[in-house]
């Protein structure tokens, strides 16, 4: 016996309720770009993605803090030709996923250019943003990035990983004076393995009379089987390519054995967080390759960045360098969309990418690489050199400035 | 034919369907009627996270196969997710071939692979398969991680946007063309697994599941039951990495990690162990929880500012606490919940 | 030479560590048959509570650490009340899942309060080195063996002769037996617990001191699998040798083969040890009866 009314009423019930949800979630239709942020006006929308609280957060965030500071001060002289920069900035710990959510958020919002951040997010998205046509900027610092046929819309202002590998094995060749051994500790991931090969090519084509092996550093922070290794080939100088703690438990293992080793630090460990970490004691003698300047280095272009933390009752000492990475890297993209907007038409990912590689040398006032910074249409390297430093009484002090591959 | 006093069958056929009462059948229609319109009611970012669902409910449905309906508890679905992805993806990339036979293989592949990580199972039991499964996940993801030729020492794979027979993926209609290629495969994988347990073969998998010494003892022959288990289980996960894939156009290490394990096992207890649809509403819920926590945290960005600059460790927090309150409160998960429901609702005003 | 016996002590000290965090793991499965995921996020939450007594409270060091077991103990008490108890008789996968649960709010909760940067914290143990047969020996490492080493000792005498211990052994052993003597299995429960945040916070402090208050310290806890399976999930010297030996594995591969293999040798030995004497080189044989 059949109870019509019953599955009547079901029926009815759920598609009131259906029809409600409908209708309350309805006219959010095909929200697509709000209108490319003002083609000929308005506020200029910046995607950035950030990692604050993820594995990398320790540099992240000050680099973060720097680009937001830099469109906190433009936007304050009245912005880019008049036009403010609207940054919607996110953390994305550095997971993947999330990165692409927030690529696609960013893009259906109307943004006209992508702050990146790591290697990760940076090869994730780096075919996306070339059909999106959307410049992306990031502190990746691998080389195809640099390489405008298969990274159309990619930019990589600072020198690559494989730029300052070459400049640390120049520096050793010199430093050594003869045949030696070079370990390179890297990260175990694309990042830390990206200057190896590199690295090997230009030892035989300068003919530097280095040998050189490489060896993945594991998650927990025991080096001791590395260092062992690298002791048994003499190895007498360290290459780290890493970020600057499992770098600084290096130090502390080589200063606890005794190891006549010298680091020779890639550039997301040759920082103050590697100086402070280790501890002055166990830094001291190591050496820095770092193509952004810190404050000890005195460069007139982080001038403007010490007034604005200065007025924020802070100094780019306690931020770090990176706060000046950061600060710089949006400094150069907003010279490309100064360009853009100067060359008049519609401001799209297109026009700003014309821009940057149209641009003139940007002059960073020697903070980052040799100072100055160029795109051209066949190279989106903006500059190849790196200066020296090395830790004397827990400070960098500069040893060999601007040096180019 | 339903009836108050229940429902009642006059054959075999009849009992054997998928939807018995008009009940059902009419939730089902509203069901149909709701995802043929989500993509003209939805923007281009809640599309996309409709999509992750999707893929997340084919590997859902393949985990539940074998730790809801055959009882052995795997933590390896990071691994397979990679297997699937990293064959699809090559196949499709280096060797030329279609992508629907690139896939097809990943899924044959990655069948293999779960099989043979499956042969601990003919041993092990419970806990102790666990953490066997753990250890599968760890080397499989340390091999992905070392062998340079999968990535050609880039250390990702770059996969094309998909192309088939010369048709290709749209730019800006990219998700909603992947939602329709989504919907198909997954309402397909849903309905596979849902008639796999109207076989003897599904059932042979709930006897080991309830009792695995009764069933050898009425002939269910285990070592194929598991095996074969294991084998289903891996070729939807691997289905479920090619197609992540594809969708995502790049293939790396760090979206097959240990957490994504953890995710997909979360995904079945929330939505319920041993049921094909507790798959999807699991995959559903935990996909959701981090888009809908985002954007509560930032309408809530005046009132409590913490909630967005600590928003992933909030993600993190809730998706532990959703873990454990599911199982303290209702551990058979929200399957469980909705059927709850609708026997309220259909037995009222009587209690049962 | 030298470099083995640098090797040596390193693999020590990191095993010996292992063993005390995998003890903890080993004192719950005994008593309650619970597999603990958290197990590595206990040395995580142990290793701050201590860094915020000793570093942010600069608290005199005994007094931190007694604020650190006070801590453990009664995050135990509270685990093992409301997240454990209610699941008494469900079924392994939920309470596998239950524990991975609590690990991740547990892992979230310390980002949350503490950020992920990591946290310097004073030496506590001294870092010279000494000279040991021609090999520079760190301090801090020995010394991490003796301390584990006397933590162990005195976790077994306390499980052999004081009348608790007694009760957990009674409780492992039969249940039902011991709530007829009138022990109160719930309490063993909660002591088991108990021991385990501690002993994992240990474990944590020992760890931070050696590398870094950081989260990797959470890492560490998937490696106890390993040592506990080798070892024997229901043996306490089992748990010894196993920590002991997965440590020096780890140690010599990574020192003498390929740096990298070192991460995953010990799920190799684990697929292996499961697949000839899976209830470890000291468990008891499992009998099922149906």
């Amino acid at each position: 016996m059949n109870h019509p009314t019953r599955t009547r009423t079901t029926l009815i019930g759920l598609s009131a309720v259906t029809a409600l949800t409908l209708a309350g979630c309805g006219g959010a239709a095909t929200q697509g770009g709000g209108g490319g942020g003002g083609a000929t006006g308005g506020p200029i929308k910046i995607g950035v993605l950030a990692d604050l609280t993820g594995a990398t957060g320790d540099v992240g965030t000050p680099y973060n803090e720097g680009m937001l500071a830099y469109i906190d001060w433009i936007n304050a002289k009245g912005g880019i030709s008049g036009r403010k920069i609207e940054a919607d900035s996110n953390d994305y710990a550095y997971k993947v996923p999330t990165a692409e959510e927030l690529y696609k958020k960013y893009v259906s919002s109307g943004a006209v250019a992508i702050q990146g951040w790591g290697t990760g997010d940076s090869e994730a998205l780096r075919t996306k943003v070339a059909q999106d046509k959307l410049p992306f900027m990031s502190a990746s610092y691998a080389e195809v990035l640099t390489d405008p046929k298969a990274s159309p819309y990619n930019f990589v202002v600072a020198p690559t990983y494989s730029d300052q590998m070459r400049v640390a094995l120049n520096w050793i060749a010199k430093d050594a004076g003869g045949p030696a051994e070079v370990a390179v500790f890297h990260n175990d991931s694309p990042f830390g393995t990206a200057p190896i090969g590199d690295g090997q090519k230009w030892l035989t084509e300068k003919k530097l009379g280095l040998t050189m092996s490489a060896y993945p550093m594991p998650k927990t922070p025991n080096f001791v089987g590395l260092l062992s290794q690298a002791k048994a080939k003499n190895a007498k100088y360290v290459v780290i390519q890493n970020v600057s703690s499992p770098a600084a438990q290096v130090a502390k293992d080589i200063k606890a054995q005794n190891l006549p080793m010298k680091i020779v630090c890639l550039n997301w460990c040759a920082d103050e967080l590697f100086i402070k970490t280790a501890g002055a004691d166990n830094a001291e003698g190591h050496v820095l390759v770092q193509p952004f300047a810190p404050a000890s280095a005195n460069k007139p272009g982080n001038k403007d960045i010490e007034d604005y933390l200065k007025g924020k009752g802070s100094s780019l000492e306690a931020k770090g360098l990176h706060f000046g990475q950061g600060w710089w890297t949006m400094a150069i993209m907003a010279k490309g969309i100064e360009k853009a907007i100067k060359d008049g038409g519609n401001l799209t990912g297109e026009s700003i990418r014309k821009g940057l590689e149209t641009m003139d040398k940007v002059d960073t006032g020697g903070v980052v690489g040799t100072g100055e910074v160029k795109f051209s249409e066949t190279s989106h390297r903006g500059s190849s050199g790196s200066s020296i430093y090395q830790v004397k009484g827990g400070k960098m002090v500069e040893i060999a400035a601007n040096q180019v591959p | 034919m339903a009836t108050s006093t229940g429902i009642y069958h006059r054959n075999y056929a009849a009992e054997l369907r998928l939807r018995h009462t008009k009940a059902e059948k009419a939730r089902l229609a509203l069901m149909a009627v709701l995802l043929l319109s989500l993509p003209y009611i939805l923007n281009v970012y809640w599309l996309g996270i409709v999509n992750t669902i999707l893929i997340a409910v084919v590997g859902a449905v393949g985990l539940n196969i074998l730790v809801g309906y055959t009882g052995q508890i795997s933590l390896g679905q990071g691994g397979f997710l990679a297997v699937g992805a990293y064959t699809s993806g090559i196949l499709a990339t280096r060797s030329g071939l279609p992508v629907p036979l690139a896939i097809l293989a990943a899924v044959l592949v990655t069948a293999g692979v779960g099989a043979f990580f499956g042969l601990p199972a003919l041993r092990l039991k419970g806990l102790y398969l666990a953490i066997a499964t753990l250890a599968s996940q760890e080397i499989i993801l340390f091999v992905v991680r070392r062998w340079t030729w999968l990535t050609e020492g880039k250390g990702y794979v770059e996969v094309h946007r998909l192309e088939l027979f010369g048709w290709r993926v749209d730019r800006t209609m990219f998700e909603v063309q992947w939602y329709w290629i989504l919907l198909v495969v997954a309402a397909l994988a849903v309905y596979a697994a849902r008639n796999l347990f109207r076989t003897s073969l599904g059932r042979s998998f709930m006897a080991v599941r309830d009792q695995d010494i009764a069933a050898e003892a009425i002939g269910v022959n285990l070592t194929r039951a598991k095996v074969t288990a294991f084998a289903v289980s891996s070729g939807f996960v691997g289905l479920a990495g090619a197609l992540l894939a594809h969708y995502t156009e790049t293939v790396t290490w760090e979206r097959f990690t240990l957490d994504v394990s953890v995710l997909y096992l979360a995904m079945i207890i929330v939505g319920g162990l041993g049921r094909v649809a507790g798959s999807v509403y699991g995959a559903a819920f935990m996909m959701l929880l981090p888009a809908v926590l985002t954007e509560v945290a930032q309408r809530l960005s005046t009132v409590a500012p913490f909630l967005v600059e600590q928003l992933p460790a909030v993600k993190n927090a809730t998706f532990g606490l959703a873990i454990i309150a599911f199982l303290l409160i209702e551990p058979r998960g929200l399957d469980r919940i909705w059927t709850r429901i609708k026997d309220y609702v259909r037995c009222w005003p009587f209690r049962y | 030479m030298s470099t083995f016996v640098a090797l040596l002590v390193y693999g020590l000290a990191d095993g010996a560590i292992l063993a005390v965090a995998a003890l903890g793991f080993v004192l719950i499965y005994k008593a309650t048959r619970v597999i603990n995921f958290a197990q590595g996020e206990f040395l995580l939450v142990g290793a701050y509570t201590f860094y915020t007594a000793f570093v942010l409270l600069r608290l005199p060091l005994v007094l931190a650490a007694v604020v650190g077991v006070l801590f453990a103990t009664v995050l135990g008490v509270l685990v093992e009340r409301f997240v454990l108890r209610p699941l008494i008789g469900e079924s392994a996968i939920s309470v596998i899942m239950v524990t991975i649960g609590l690990s991740t709010v547990l892992r979230a909760a310390v980002q949350l309060f503490f950020g992920t940067a990591v946290r310097e914290q004073p030496d506590i143990l001294p870092t010279g080195s000494i000279e040991l047969g021609g090999v520079t020996v760190p301090l801090n490492r020995l010394l991490v063996v003796l301390i584990a080493g006397a933590v162990l000792a005195g976790f077994a005498l306390f499980y052999s002769r004081s009348r608790h211990g007694v009760a957990m052994r009674a409780v492992a052993d039969d249940q039902q037996a011991a709530l007829t003597m009138g022990i109160s299995v719930a309490r063993v429960f909660a002591l088991a617990w108990v021991l385990a945040a501690v002993s994992a916070l240990v474990a944590g402090v020992l760890l931070a001191d050696l590398a870094a208050v950081e989260q990797n310290i959470a890492a560490f806890g998937l490696i106890v699998f390993p040592v506990v399976i080798l070892g024997g999930l229901d043996s306490i010297p089992g748990t010894v040798a196993g920590g002991l030996t997965i440590g020096l594995l780890k140690q010599f591969v990574s020192g003498y083969a390929d740096p990298g293999l070192a991460e995953v040798v010990p799920y190799l030995v684990l697929v292996g040890i499961l697949m000839v004497r899976p209830y470890g080189l000291f468990g008891e044989t499992r009998i099922e009866r149906v």
